[in-house]
């Protein structure tokens, strides 16, 4: 099988990983799940003003995937819902349905595939157990699951050899654990490792991303993980029909439109409350007025669905955190009674 | 250690653990258990367990998961073994491997047991491997001949503060010693292994250097034997562990059978004492180590404590008086300090012998009655 390339680093949002904290802080007991994001290859700029090496700039351009590096950003990530529903088996294999099971509901698309897993024990060493190895070697080799790599050269040019391998296996995994002391202070401990071919664990640096000046350069290489909905963009061409077709057609281009205005409006609603389509209609092109006026109504309705999403969230917890409890108590009766 | 279901351990794992340690071949012990949750309040699903390798302990944590009994234990090796993957052997087939974690029945107390059994065999010849792979022709000569003999284990250590070193443990003495004492106590056999330790990675040595070399038996055996008195024979430039080993275990299987007559001399020590003191109170029948009786000095009474070497004759019995009338303060009885300075010749026969003793005792317990009345003893 290829080696996986080396990763220079893995970045990872300050809330995502607070969320993974918070998500294991809060567990009863030990915690693991699936790790999502993408993998950059970020090429360094060999511009300079120096003249004299301007010229050998251009000549290792061809050469700069040797001096590429590899970065990994986490974005997301799934915990299983349970210990017992989990996507591998006591021995650690994972079979591509279980992991199925786990993702039937994500959308996967560019910026967020499945690049790994995580696991959270607490009190115990922080290197990685028996199982996790297997589980980890088992995930990395499911080749369905494998992401593309963003930035990647074309793996058709014949200016590149081919080794270079332009798809991402899942092969991280980060531990999280806790010490052993009992004391008062909460101390979380946190290692992201990459699985390599050669079968062993290569511990990699945690480059935590937050807002701030000093992470201004991430404003450039920003892309969002909610991107906004595709509408189509039909410039003034329905006043057109209507003029040109005879009065036959004129019902079934009207009930077409509203067709297709009623399903622009869904996909709107979908990340906005309650914004009209067709202002969208005014903040482009030769008729935008009021621009800012308008992206900041925008703006403001997304902000407000995002709110009723929470409040959503927070009664369907609440269930769930019932539903929970009941198992655990079912749970425990297994557990209380002697083995036969 | 056994472990009770009182100690907020979840039965099937107590019932895991008890099998385990009461039937493994070798001595494990548990170092602690603890929970889950930060406070120690949950159920204790997690221990450590020191399992005995190449004459040294080596620590894994179990962790099973109290929430969801169902779930095979989990391991985590040893800081010097993250390459270690038991599952992920080349050399084996998957079958065997698997049937250890596949099927996991919580309820069967024996599945630890071969769960642990497997992973340690893993483990010898994960170590012995990475041995073999060490760049150094001497030990690469050394593993090469013996590697017939049986039961050798082998270890590498490299630690970034410690030198690179590997180290052997041999088994020796293939006879049945639990035999050769006439009914012996001993529950599990008793063993002799030759520790070998030698030092790798300094090319810059020319002439090989000789391995440290040390002796360790299991505890029980130094009611017999005491393996601190072998002197080893000196490793000889130049020699290699196929040349001293049968030497080695030729004198050591002398040195046994000579500590097994010795139980007999003991014995007629103290079976000659028996008629000088009459029948003894308490004796050791089977190693006849020690041996005590109840003797009077006018109304004094008194116990002697004979604590016999297994040295003996050429190394005298330690006596010790004690009153069965004088107590100190923690309401103890007054005890006399070990007394080993009597005469004694190791050439006496047994009967001259407890004549000597007993002469010496009649003045000593007047002694003694004298440092009990006066409260010189504590």
């Amino acid at each position: 099988m290829d080696d996986h390339p080396p990763l220079q680093k893995i970045a990872i949002s300050g809330p995502t990983l607070a969320s993974l904290i918070q998500r294991f802080s809060t567990s009863p007991s030990s915690l693991h799940g699936l790790l999502f994001g993408h993998v950059t290859l970020l090429t360094p700029l060999n511009l300079s003003d120096d003249p004299s090496t301007a010229s050998s700039a251009t000549t290792t351009s061809d050469e700069s995937t040797s001096s590429a590096t590899l970065v990994a950003t986490v974005t997301g990530f799934i915990a299983s819902p349970s210990p017992t529903s989990t996507f591998y088996d006591s021995t650690g294999t994972v079979t591509s349905t279980s992991l199925s099971h786990l993702l039937h509901n994500h959308h996967n698309h560019n910026n967020h595939q499945l690049i790994g897993w995580f696991s959270a024990r607490r009190k115990t060493p922080l290197r990685p157990s028996m199982r996790e190895f297997s589980v980890t070697q088992s995930l990395s080799s499911l080749s369905a699951f494998s992401s593309q790599i963003q930035n990647s050269p074309n793996p058709n040019s014949t200016s590149f050899s081919s080794s270079s391998s332009s798809t991402f296996s899942p092969c991280i995994f980060i531990l999280l654990s806790s010490p052993f002391s009992n004391d008062h202070i909460h101390t979380h401990e946190y290692r992201a490792y990459q699985l390599r071919a050669s079968s062993s664990f290569e511990p990699k640096l945690i480059d935590i991303v937050n807002i701030g000046p000093a992470f201004r350069g991430h404003y450039g290489s920003f892309s969002p993980n909610a991107p906004f909905p595709v509408l189509e963009c039909d410039l003034g061409m329905s006043s057109m029909n209507e003029e040109r077709d005879g009065n036959a057609d004129k019902e079934d281009d009207r009930l077409s439109v509203m067709r297709e205005k009623a399903k622009d409006q869904r996909e709107l609603d979908g990340c906005a409350e309650g914004f009209e389509v067709g202002r969208l209609r005014r903040m482009m092109g030769s008729e935008a007025r009021s621009y800012t006026s308008n992206l900041e109504g925008l703006y403001e309705k997304m902000l407000a669905k995002v709110e009723n999403l929470t409040r959503l969230v927070e009664q369907s917890n609440a269930k769930v955190l019932e539903q929970e409890h009941y198992n655990r108590k079912l749970r425990q009766k297994i557990r209380a009674a002697a083995p036969e | 250690m056994a472990v009770s279901a009182a100690d907020n351990v979840p039965p099937f794992i107590a019932a895991q653990l008890t099998h385990l340690l009461s039937h493994f071949r070798l001595t494990l012990k548990v170092e602690q258990m603890w929970s889950a949750d930060k406070y120690n309040s949950g159920p204790f699903d997690r221990f450590t367990l020191l399992i005995p390798f190449c004459l040294d302990f080596i620590k894994w944590d179990v962790i099973y998961n109290a929430e969801c009994p169902t779930v095979a234990p989990d391991v985590i090796f040893g800081p010097e073994d993250e390459d270690f993957h038991p599952f992920h052997m080349p050399s084996d087939d998957g079958t065997q491997a698997t049937s250890c974690l596949s099927d996991w029945n919580y309820g069967d107390p024996t599945r630890l047991l071969s769960l642990v059994q497997f992973l340690r065999d893993q483990y010898v010849l994960y170590q012995r491997k990475r041995v073999g792979e060490v760049d150094d022709d001497r030990l690469k000569f050394e593993i090469s001949t013996i590697l017939s003999r049986e039961g050798i284990e082998m270890h590498m250590s490299s630690g970034a503060e410690k030198p690179e070193e590997v180290k052997f443990a041999v088994p020796l003495l293939d006879m049945n010693i639990n035999k050769m004492v006439p009914s012996c106590p001993w529950r599990y056999p008793q063993k002799i292994h030759l520790q070998v330790v030698y030092p790798v990675g300094r090319k810059y040595m020319s002439a090989p250097s000789a391995p440290r070399l040390k002796l360790v038996s299991s505890s029980e055996l130094k009611a017999l034997f005491s393996i601190d008195d072998v002197k080893l024979p000196p490793w000889l430039d130049g020699m290699c562990l196929a040349e001293y080993l049968p030497n080695l275990e030729e004198y050591l299987e002398k040195q046994v059978s000579e500590a097994v007559l010795s139980i007999d001399l003991r014995r007629q020590f103290i079976e000659a004492l028996a008629i000088q003191l009459g029948r003894p109170v308490e004796a050791d029948p089977v190693f006849c180590r020690k041996a005590t009786f109840l003797s009077a000095t006018g109304v004094f009474t008194f116990l002697i404590h004979f604590l016999i070497p297994t040295q003996f004759p050429k190394q005298q019995p330690t006596i010790m008086l004690q009153s069965s009338q004088h107590f100190n303060s923690q309401m103890a009885p007054l005890k006399s300090r070990p007394l080993v300075d009597y005469p004694w010749s190791p050439r006496w026969e047994p009967l001259l012998m407890a004549d000597r003793v007993y002469e010496f005792l009649a003045d000593e317990a007047l002694n003694f009655k004298r440092q009990c009345s006066e409260g010189t003893l504590q």
